[in-house]
């Protein structure tokens, strides 16, 4: 048991060294560090309750976008059937989650539903035997049901994910400088962490936008006072929609149709206003969408547009002239930073579906470096007191040699925490204050055994030997558990309470390791070099 | 050089009739038990809002806050069931005032009032404060949803369940399933005093006070094996010792250890409860607290208990005996 064979000895010196140069950039001032090569620049991860910064769960509400994909299918349904001749219907809606219909006249039926089998569509037109977007079924006579189908609805919301994933990356972090993540969690959630966040409202409101960018022609109602009063008690004519304006108390009445949306935009950027010098909004379209407003403005001289952002008019400038460049800018009241707050939103693009802060924790700098400093007074008085305990319980060779265990301990685990990439958080601090409690247990228990071997008059070495051997069992099966305990609390914790379970299972590992593999090394070396008579135990 | 190695001075072979103890400690674990049952029945525990859902934030006025102005913004916006705590600045910040703990419960989620409640709340509360006592530095803010404080707290009781059974399979595997019934109710023994002694004091009993639990199940489960493993090599050594008596000596070979384990683990945590700031008071409480239990039910309830299950000697038990005696 106490017999190291050479490559043995070298391996686990070469095991404690490479810790040891893990372990160091952690140690050292960040000047220090710099000076290291590439390798060596990894330290441990801090997590947000000790860097401070912003962490939210985001829910998106995927129940609006099926009921948008719904409407989408029954307008593609109506105008199929528009464009099919003479193919007319008793009636069309969305009902229960289904579009559901009722063909005039029985004879149009067969044909009807080949349409509806067209409009069917493969999921991933790329991948053979995918799966249809929707389901045609005949109920009946003349009427028919088109559902969505499971798998389409799956695409759908993984779709609206990560779309929403994209967007808000662009939204928060324009310059993709913060080391942010964001992360799909669940089946409608998103994890955003932003470390170091300063102004968390910001990041909020930004969250909270929709930029939905779209053009309209205004509506000749509009100039008539009479029409806009019926407007505002919701009677409109069919195809017109009624918005407020921004800074106004009255709306316009403007057509709901629009070819121009936030999807055309190419590029928007804050400026100043060529002649005025107030601050406007630039933007350039895509080639098709310039196309489409070259046409519309030069088709439409001397009426008005409306340039609408989430159901608000921003502005409805008269067309002076055809705008075929695809570029122009958008006037309203704004300030340099609205402009460049409104220029930001435009590029990042419209959220897909609305995103609702289910939980929020956010911690200021200051209140994260408090908790480091208490974290690590708390550390090294428990070191300290543990170390000057074992002193005075095991006299100066074991106690020194469950010392040193303890202190590798210590510095494996800022090791393997380092290589691993794994969050410290506080609880994780407290794991490791724990650990820095338990670890020397393993030598307690062999010393323990060693002295009542000894006292039942083994001689040293066969003492040593036994004790090494009879404790094997205790410590892996008092480590095992707290070992299942610590896995447990990671797969079913969540947050802060995965940091702990991270580092007091790496905790029980190394120290098993310090204790059985470390320890035993340098008791079998001071036992070759002294071959005491009498343990000093 | 003479070592002063106070382990010396525990005794070599101690010989306490722990075991004798039983019906005291059954008499004292069942009364605890019982106080600790009717303690959460009646009083409850002081739920944190990752299980009520609600939002907290602390603040940093500058100076000393005035917390009934503050409770009268609170009660004036309509949170009148807020709560307003001061709380000291860790000892070497440098900070001379107290910053203070705002929270306001779940607000209900209802149609009318949106999924945002707990946003618009937390918004209402800052603006309000600000009109009140003035521009103040938030230190942190939570804000935890109903549904996201439901999922919280049922993993919070499924993380427990789930390992305090894979333990007891564990040990099932490795003993004889008397060893393993006994383990688990010494786990749950201190489970539930621990649960008792925070519906007695009342301290926030939160998402880190289930990291605690589950640790103090590992902790006292560690003592608890340690001690098994003790009776499982005693009973292939004296086959013919009377089984009260094997567990007697098994717990005293093994008391020095439980000893200086409890008290390496005691330090450590003593300083992480008197210096490890606020955020890890309640932690380290029920950690110390845990230390405690674990210790006593490893001896006085573990331990007795395999009397009581009869436990039966051959069978599955083994283990590597030392060659002489």
């Amino acid at each position: 048991m106490l017999y190291f064979s050479k490559w043995k000895t070298l391996g686990i010196i070469a095991a404690v060294l490479f810790g040891f140069l893990l372990a160091l950039p952690n140690g050292v001032s960040s000047d220090v560090r710099e000076k290291f090569p590439e390798s060596m620049q990894r330290t441990v991860n801090l997590g947000l309750d000790l860097q401070g910064g912003a962490h939210m769960l985001l829910e998106v509400d995927l129940t609006s976008v099926l009921e948008q994909a719904l409407d989408n299918e029954l307008e593609a349904v109506r105008s199929a059937f528009r464009d099919a001749e003479r193919l007319q219907t008793e009636y069309l809606r969305v009902e229960n989650g289904a579009v559901v219909g009722r063909i005039r006249k029985a004879e149009d039926v067969e044909r009807a539903m080949g349409i509806l089998n067209d409009l069917s569509e493969a999921i991933d037109p790329t991948a053979l035997g995918s799966e249809k977007t929707t389901r045609v079924e005949k109920v009946g006579e003349r009427d028919f049901k088109v559902t969505i189908t499971e798998a389409n609805i799956e695409a759908i919301q993984k779709r609206t994910i990560e779309q929403s994933i994209e967007v808000l990356r662009r939204r928060i972090d324009p310059t993709g400088t913060t080391e942010m993540t964001l992360a799909r969690e669940g089946d409608d959630r998103i994890l955003l962490q932003v470390p170091g966040a300063k102004n968390v409202g910001d990041i909020k409101s930004r969250i909270n936008q929709t930029a939905n960018l779209s053009f309209h022609m205004v509506r000749e109602e509009s100039n008539s006072e009479r029409a806009m009063q019926l407007a505002a008690q919701g009677k409109l004519p069919p195809g017109a929609v009624y918005y407020l304006q921004q800074d106004s108390p009255s709306g316009l009445i403007i057509q709901k149709r629009t070819q121009i949306t936030g999807e055309c935009l190419k590029n928007s950027s804050e400026g100043l206003h060529p002649t005025g010098g107030y601050p406007i909004v630039n933007f350039s379209f895509n080639i098709k969408c310039a196309k489409i407003f070259g046409e519309l403005t030069s088709r439409n001289l001397g009426k008005r547009f409306a340039v609408v952002l989430d159901k608000e008019i921003i502005t409805a400038p008269r067309i002076n002239g055809a705008i075929t460049g695809g570029s122009g800018f958008i006037e309203g009241s704004f300030t340099l930073d609205s402009a460049r707050e409104l220029s930001l939103l435009l590029n990042a693009g419209a959220l897909p579906a609305k995103l609702i802060i289910v939980e929020e924790r956010t911690v200021s700098a200051e209140l994260g470096n408090d908790s480091i400093n208490a974290g690590k007074i708390a550390s090294i008085l428990g070191l300290i007191g543990v170390a000057i305990f074992m002193w005075m319980s095991y006299g100066l060779r074991f106690g020194t040699i469950a010392n040193l265990a303890l202190t590798i301990n210590i510095m494996l685990i800022a090791a393997a925490l380092s290589l691993l990439g794994a969050t410290l958080t506080l609880p994780g601090i407290a794991g490791i204050i724990l650990t820095i409690g338990m670890a020397v247990d393993a030598n307690v228990l062999i010393f323990e055994r060693i002295r009542e071997e000894a006292h039942n008059g083994r001689p040293p070495v066969n003492a040593i030997e036994t004790g090494y051997r009879l404790s094997l069992a205790p410590i892996l099966d008092a480590n095992i558990t707290t070992l299942i305990a610590a896995v447990t609390l990671y797969f079913v914790g969540s947050g802060p309470i995965r940091g702990f379970a991270v580092t007091l299972a790496i905790g029980i590992v190394m120290s098993v390791f310090t204790a059985v593999v470390v320890a035993r090394l340098m008791t079998a070396t001071w036992l070759r070099s002294r071959r005491p008579k009498k343990l000093p135990i | 050089m003479k070592d002063i190695s106070l382990v010396r001075f525990l005794p070599k072979e101690p010989k306490i009739p722990f075991i004798k103890g039983r019906t005291i400690a059954a008499i004292l674990s069942t009364l605890a038990m019982i106080a600790s049952v009717y303690l959460f029945a009646t009083k409850g525990l002081n739920y944190g809002i990752d299980f009520t859902g609600g939002t907290v934030i602390e603040i940093d006025t500058g100076a000393d806050p005035e917390p009934d102005k503050i409770r009268a913004t609170l009660a004036e916006l309509g949170f009148g069931g807020g709560t307003v705590q001061n709380i000291a600045p860790p000892p070497d910040s440098g900070v001379d005032h107290d910053y203070v703990r705002v929270g306001i419960p779940l607000q209900p989620e209802t149609e009318e009032t949106g999924a945002t409640a707990q946003q618009d709340a937390l918004n209402a509360v800052i603006a309000g404060l600000k009109d009140s006592i003035g521009e103040f530095n938030i230190r942190n803010q939570d804000v935890v949803g109903s549904k996201v404080s439901g999922e919280l707290r049922e993993k919070g009781i499924l993380s427990i369940v789930l390992a305090l059974t894979m333990v007891l399979l564990y040990i099932w595997f490795r003993f004889e399933w008397q060893f393993g019934a006994g383990a688990v109710a010494a786990l749950f023994h201190d489970v539930i005093l621990t649960i008792g002694v925070f519906s007695l004091t009342q301290i926030e009993f939160n998402l880190s006070i289930i990291a605690a639990i589950l640790t103090i199940v590992g902790y006292s489960l560690n003592d608890t094996v340690i001690v098994y493993d003790r009776i499982r090599e005693n009973l292939r050594k004296f086959k013919k010792m009377p089984l009260p008596e094997v567990l007697n000596l098994s717990i005293n070979d093994t008391l020095s250890r439980t000893i200086l384990t409890s008290m390496t683990t005691l330090l450590a945590l003593t300083a992480l409860y008197f210096l490890g700031g606020d955020g890890l008071r309640g932690f380290s409480f029920a950690m110390i607290w845990g230390v405690l239990v674990g210790t006593y039910s490893s001896i006085f309830v573990a331990s007795p208990l395999l009397l009581i299950l009869k436990l039966k000697r051959g069978g599955k038990i083994s283990g590597e005996v030392p060659a002489e005696v």
